[in-house]
């Protein structure tokens, strides 16, 4: 008898790690974007008429973003502050999260308008959806009968 | 201490020493400051991803235990292109000397970034004991 299987797999994070991995390891994939190691890390993903790029931005004010588009350049600046401490505050026994200005800019293929993203900010992450130009979105094309004898059949 | 700059750091897995979860997939650490203020312990966390309803906090003989929960169904229909980053749940656990009034904890979640404010039981705060003069004199 089979396993039973309460989730499909499929939706689950652990399938997401693994596509996210094999494009993580594959260079073909990584064509056109540049700038890994630069502070925020980003995922790009594909959509029909869409990239959406992701960033992990926690704790930023939504006021603080600047986002600004020039030519195929896409500029995200924004400022990570740290909380309030409080008035009666004696001191940190730890302290890994890093706090500071940053400047990104991505740099998009040809195919996309950086002019028309569009930016959402929710949980910690930063979303830019960037519009294809229309003459690169996919196109439906249909197939026609070349003569009058295939138009019969 | 100098504050730390912001650079892109490699997420770091939780190590399961023999302890795995039912659920497969990566864990990782949220980055942590931990203060002390007057009559409490303050505690943030990054995670990134996280939305409250899938965040747990529990206290349980002195262990602190923190869980978030990363949905994937904002990455349904798309498909990764150029990548970074992985995407994971959240784990981590402390030990507090300091005895904490489970029940007076507050937790916020806002923009990624949890917030716990465990306040200390009474008799473990600091007391200054006010020196008066003897009797008598």
């Amino acid at each position: 008898m089979a396993l039973l299987r309460f989730e499909d797999p499929f939706s689950s994070v652990l399938a997401l790690q693994q596509e996210l991995e094999r494009t993580l390891l594959n260079p073909a994939f990584s064509m056109g974007f540049s700038g890994y190691g630069a502070y925020p890390p980003i995922n790009v993903f594909d959509e029909k008429e869409h990239a959406m790029i992701v960033a992990e931005v926690p704790g930023l004010d939504l006021k603080s973003f600047d986002i600004s588009a020039q030519g195929h350049t896409l500029t995200i600046h924004s400022e990570r502050k740290r909380e309030e401490e409080g008035g009666d505050w004696m001191g940190y026994h730890r302290r890994e999260r890093a706090f500071g200005e940053f400047s990104r800019s991505i740099q998009l293929p040809e195919e996309f308008e950086a002019d028309k993203a569009e930016a959402k900010y929710g949980n910690g992450l930063l979303m830019i959806r960037v519009p294809r130009h229309e003459a690169a979105k996919p196109s439906q094309i249909t197939v026609q009968a070349a003569s009058e004898e295939a138009r019969r059949k | 201490m100098t504050p730390q700059e912001l650079v892109k750091k490699e997420k770091q897995q939780v190590q399961t020493k023999g302890q795995e979860k039912t659920r497969p997939g990566v864990y990782y650490m949220p980055e942590v400051d931990i203060g002390e203020a007057g009559d409490s312990l303050k505690l943030w966390a990054d995670m990134p991803g996280v939305s409250d309803k899938d965040l747990s906090v529990t206290l349980e003989n002195n262990i602190l235990t923190i869980e978030g929960m990363v949905s994937t169904s904002m990455y349904e229909g798309l498909s990764p292109r150029y990548t970074e980053y992985n995407v994971g749940n959240y784990f981590r656990q402390f030990t507090l000397n300091e005895t904490i009034d489970a029940g007076r904890i507050k937790a916020s979640l806002r923009n990624g970034v949890l917030e716990l404010d465990l306040p200390k039981v009474k008799k473990a705060r600091p007391r200054k004991i006010e020196v008066r003069p003897a009797q008598g004199k």
